[in-house]
């Protein structure tokens, strides 16, 4: 008995002297001294997660940062700066008055452009069929079921539609996904509009939720006959289909570059205050404007113990990080706007 | 007692092969639920353990994630597997001295009104739902002082606690009393007694409900997702900030559209339970060799 | 006075007829106050919860427990739990329904039906099911239970039973109420059969063998002796079992699709009210809606108490009752 007894304590005394060991060891070698100054943690949108995951490397062999970031979803990131339990927030519903009161002193700035995709889930047929505004409203809030409904098989005479159900997806969390889609819904259907509304989450009347637009694009790809809404750069790295939409000229748009820029063209003033553009379904005479277009916020604190980093940081996104867009169909954001959110990234001060 | 003169044992009989029948079907169904679970567990190990093998290799460990790569990239887990250690190392520091404290002092000292208040109390802590611990930290720190490993380990030390008090109680109350009184008897204080002969004999015991514990809150995800989930994907070992872990990383990818990230997220899984399967099972066996270790030796 | 009556109970009382020792005094209070601790933090989560719920506690009063909503619209925001109980009602309910005669048919093969070589590697096989994480378990049914469910069960359960409301319109993306319930069923099946195991363990043999002696067939024996006798303790697991689905978020909230909807459709998606949570842990956008998060904890955590109370308070009563060594307290 003695032996084995002996043999449990050691056995014990060892296990926990290397738990502690490594615990030790790990929390001694993370030194305050390394981590402040270098790391940049940002929360929020995951519509600009990947475009911030390219800029994680070429940031970190420019300057030196850690980039982090965490694509919990634009209200997530509001409220996670508002805490200050980040360096900066990134939304693509603009802040609200009280949004802004709540964040003490936070200035938005616009730093990537793009566009929602509307993807689509359905064998036997081909990509970007048509869709239009008021069909898609309709989809949403329940009235059209089915993928051979009337107003589907007008839009794309020449298709060949399965009776299959649709099965709509929509974002769970708080999105500025969602902010741009029911933005646009609303201003195509007055129906949508007064009851349903804009917001970064509305009260779906039915459909299945996702976590995040990796999460939509990951359910629409596992349902046949499902339909959702993410950021176009989801929908080509899943090699999903999506919808070309037509625009307030007729016209069908596809959410590429050339249809992002036609349809930024059409508003490049951003408010004073706010710096907020609104690009949604822009009016007739963009002929090639995807109408589900959005430009991104990025959400800083005026003060703080980072500002100088994140001056830098800023200034190369919205210069030389632009460069890394255009694989992901982010549009490069057009001079005009540029010009105006440099200013703003200067009034980050210490 | 029967009107028409037949008599017991002649009824048995003839209900006998109908009864029979009830019992042979009876058995069949207690014997198809035993293959149902066997089955259901089979599929489900199965499963992990043929998509994980498949994508099981060092960069798991040692790799970082690499979010939204373009083509095939080399990537793992590596800071979901630091900040595991982390947080269950953390936790075990917590919840063990209080635990073994607690049972002490409930069975050593406590009389029985207060033992009954704080067995009590043990008890409804067992019972709180894990995600409830998780809202329970996220308002007492997270709030505060944001998120971080400290906090991750401090929820995952309240779901330890019952556990390891509990473990150490039972084996506690083996020890005989007669070494107790032996110890007494030769005028050895109360306190000695109690760290110097009695504990001793119980690490056995301590060291098999403690690794229960750690494979239990290994694989607890709800506890975290509040209170330590927003980490970096560089591999860190500091408690001051967000640590991922295993399970919220399979959480995470798990809603992934990629069979990249899915097939990751298997093979973490396997590790997981690996790791589980093998605590869990070296405990039990631990505990019945403790266990009659100690009862044979009244 | 007794100073050298060394009964147990004397050994256990600290001062009974012996001078003060400042090292028992003092472990005594390390020990005691480490269970203070303990103690204090059940209240302290009991207060934090309610703190943390304030926000929405004095906007609702009682009326969110029943309320059928879940509205962040900024123009009408409106919260309450109504779908969310209903939701984990339903769910957990039928998951007990399909565990426990599984579980208890797994309880009688393993104490009367297998050979004895069986026995402890199907124990064992049956409670490394109950380790298994649920995270893990959840990401299964993702990506194998619940496409397996949509393409096969839930098409047949409704071409043969859709003229019952619970089976209406099969589900196409996998994740429903009915792979939760599923779910859930597999999860509770362990500690409902562990429990189950060891009391049918307990009933005494000359009972069993004196039922069997009489000529009753091994059924009637199981019905007449086991099931009577092991009847409260099997009350205290099915409720136990109960309170563990009752709790369990992360696996639910992976496959069950959610919304805010009461129907009876079980292929439908809804939420319980531990998915909902998870599901929010991203962040809520205003102070209203991060309190009403928290307030769906609270009611969480109400339901788990009372339901461990009553399934303690059995245990103690048929413990008392009978003597045999069920109060091994705390849930499974």
């Amino acid at each position: 008995m003695p032996k084995s007894g002996n043999f449990i304590r050691t056995i014990a005394l060892l296990s926990l002297a290397a738990v502690l060991a490594i615990v030790a060891a790990g929390t001694a070698g993370a030194t305050p001294a390394k981590k402040s100054g270098t790391t940049l943690s940002g929360a929020g949108s995951s519509f600009v997660a990947p475009l911030v995951a390219q800029w994680m490397a070429p940031i970190g062999s420019a300057y030196g940062y850690e980039l982090q970031y965490n694509p919990i979803g634009s209200g997530g990131g509001v409220a996670a700066v508002t805490a200050r339990s980040v360096d900066f927030g990134a939304s693509d519903a603009p802040l609200t008055a009280d949004q802004f009161s709540a964040c003490k002193g936070c200035v938005q700035i616009p730093w990537a452009l793009s566009a929602t995709s509307i993807i689509y889930n359905l064998d036997g047929v081909k990509n970007l069929l048509h869709m239009d505004g008021p069909t898609l409203a309709k989809i949403y809030s329940g009235q059209i079921t089915q993928w051979d409904d009337a107003a589907i098989k007008a839009l794309n005479k020449s298709v060949n539609l399965p009776s299959t159900k649709i099965a709509t997806v929509h974002r769970s969390d708080n999105s500025g996904t969602t902010y741009n889609f029911t933005d646009y819904l609303q201003t195509v259907s007055p129906a949508w509009k007064t009851q349903y509304g804009r917001g970064v989450a509305v009260n779906w009347p039915s459909g299945t939720g996702s976590r995040g637009s990796a999460g939509v694009a990951a359910t629409v790809s596992q349902t046949p006959g499902g339909i959702g809404y993410v950021d176009v750069a989801y929908a080509l790295k899943n090699h999903l289909k999506f919808f070309s939409m037509k625009n307030r000229s007729g016209k069908f748009a596809t959410p590429g570059l050339k249809g992002i820029l036609a349809a930024a063209t059409s508003d490049q003033k951003p408010e004073s205050t706010t710096n907020e553009l609104s690009i949604v379904n822009p009016p007739k005479k963009y002929p090639l404007a995807y109408p589900i277009s959005t430009y991104t916020y990025v959400i800083v604190p005026t003060s703080s113990p980072k500002a100088a980093d994140l001056r830098k940081f800023l200034f190369w996104a919205v210069t030389k990080g632009q460069a890394f867009g255009p694989k992901l169909l982010f549009q490069p954001i057009p001079k005009p706007v540029l010009v105006v959110a440099e200013k703003t990234i200067a009034k980050i001060k210490s | 007692m029967s009107s028409h003169g037949i008599s017991p044992a002649e009824l048995r009989a003839v209900n006998l092969p109908r009864r029979k029948a009830v019992n042979r079907l009876m058995e069949g169904l207690a014997t198809v639920a035993a293959l149902i679970a066997v089955t259901i567990l089979g599929i489900v190990i199965w499963s992990v353990a043929k998509r994980g093998a498949g994508a099981l290799d060092l960069n798991l460990v040692t790799r970082a994630p690499v979010p939204f790569a373009f083509g095939p990239v080399k990537q793992g887990l590596a800071n979901a597997f630091a900040g595991s250690l982390v947080l269950v190392g953390l936790a075990t520091l917590m919840a063990l001295p209080i635990g073994i404290l607690v049972a002490v002092y409930l069975t050593e000292f406590a009389p029985p009104s207060i033992r009954n208040v704080v067995s009590l109390a043990l008890d409804v802590l067992n019972g709180v739902p894990a995600i409830v611990i998780g809202i329970f930290v996220f308002g007492l720190i997270v709030i505060a002082h944001g998120q971080s490993g400290y906090a991750g380990a401090f929820a995952l030390a309240c779901l330890m606690l019952p556990l390891v008090a509990r473990s150490t109680m039972e084996v506690l109350l083996l020890v005989p009393s007669s070494l107790r009184e032996a110890s007494l008897a030769l005028g050895v204080p109360r306190w000695r007694t109690t760290l110097s002969i009695v504990l001793p004999q119980t690490v056995g015991g301590i060291v098999t409900g403690t690794v229960l514990a750690v494979a239990r809150i290994a694989g607890e995800t709800a506890p975290l997702l509040f209170v330590s989930s927003l980490a970096g994907t560089k591999t860190s070992w500091d408690p001051g900030h967000a640590l991922q872990s295993i399970p919220v990383a399979i959480f995470e990818l798990s809603e992934s559209p990629d069979p990249q990230d899915h097939a990751r997220a298997w093979a973490a899984a396997l590790v997981l339970l690996l790791f589980i399967l093998f605590a869990s099972l070296g405990g039990r066996w631990l505990a019945t060799r403790s266990r009659r270790r100690l009862s044979t030796s009244r | 006075m007794a100073s050298a009556e060394l009964t147990p109970d004397a050994a256990r009382r600290p001062l009974a007829g012996r001078r003060l020792r400042v090292g028992d005094l003092s472990l005594q209070l390390v020990a005691g106050t480490a269970a203070a601790l303990a103690t204090v933090l059940v209240g302290l989560i009991a207060w934090k919860v309610i703190d943390g719920a304030r926000p929405a506690l004095s906007h609702y009063g009682l009326g969110f427990v029943t309320r059928i909503a879940w509205n962040p619209d900024s123009r009408h925001e409106l919260y309450g739990a109504g779908s969310f109980l209903f939701g984990t009602a339903v769910t957990s309910l039928l998951a007990l329904l399909i565990a426990a005669p599984l579980a208890l048919g797994i309880a009688l093969y393993l104490t009367e039906l297998a050979p004895r070589f069986l026995r402890a590697p199907v124990t064992a096989l049956v409670e490394t099911l109950a380790a298994i994480p649920s995270v893990v378990i959840g990401f299964w049914g993702i990506l194998v239970l619940g496409p397996a469910l949509r393409d096969h069960v839930e098409p047949a359960l409704h071409s043969a039973l859709g003229f019952i409301p619970l089976f209406g319109t099969p589900s196409q993306t996998g994740s429903s109420i009915f792979t939760a319930i599923i779910v859930l069923a597999i999860m509770i099946l362990p500690i409902v059969s562990s429990i189950s195991r060891e009391l049918f363990l307990g009933v005494p043999r000359e009972l069993k063998e004196g039922a069997l002696a009489l000529g009753t067939t091994r059924w009637e024996m199981v019905r007449g002796v086991v099931f009577p006798y092991a009847r409260g303790g099997i009350v205290a697991a099915l409720i136990l079992g109960l309170g563990r689905a009752i709790g369990e978020a992360i696996a639910v909230t992976q496959v069950i699709g959610g919304g805010v909807f009461i129907h009876w459709n079980l292929f439908d998606g809804g939420d319980t009210l531990g998915s909902k949570i998870a599901a929010s842990y991203q962040g809520a956008t205003t102070k209203l809606q991060l309190g009403s998060l928290i307030y769906l904890a609270l009611v969480l955590l109400v339901f788990s108490l009372v339901i461990n109370a009553a399934a303690q308070w059995i245990v103690r009563r048929v413990a008392r009752r009978q003597g045999t060594g069920l109060n091994r307290g705390g849930v499974g």
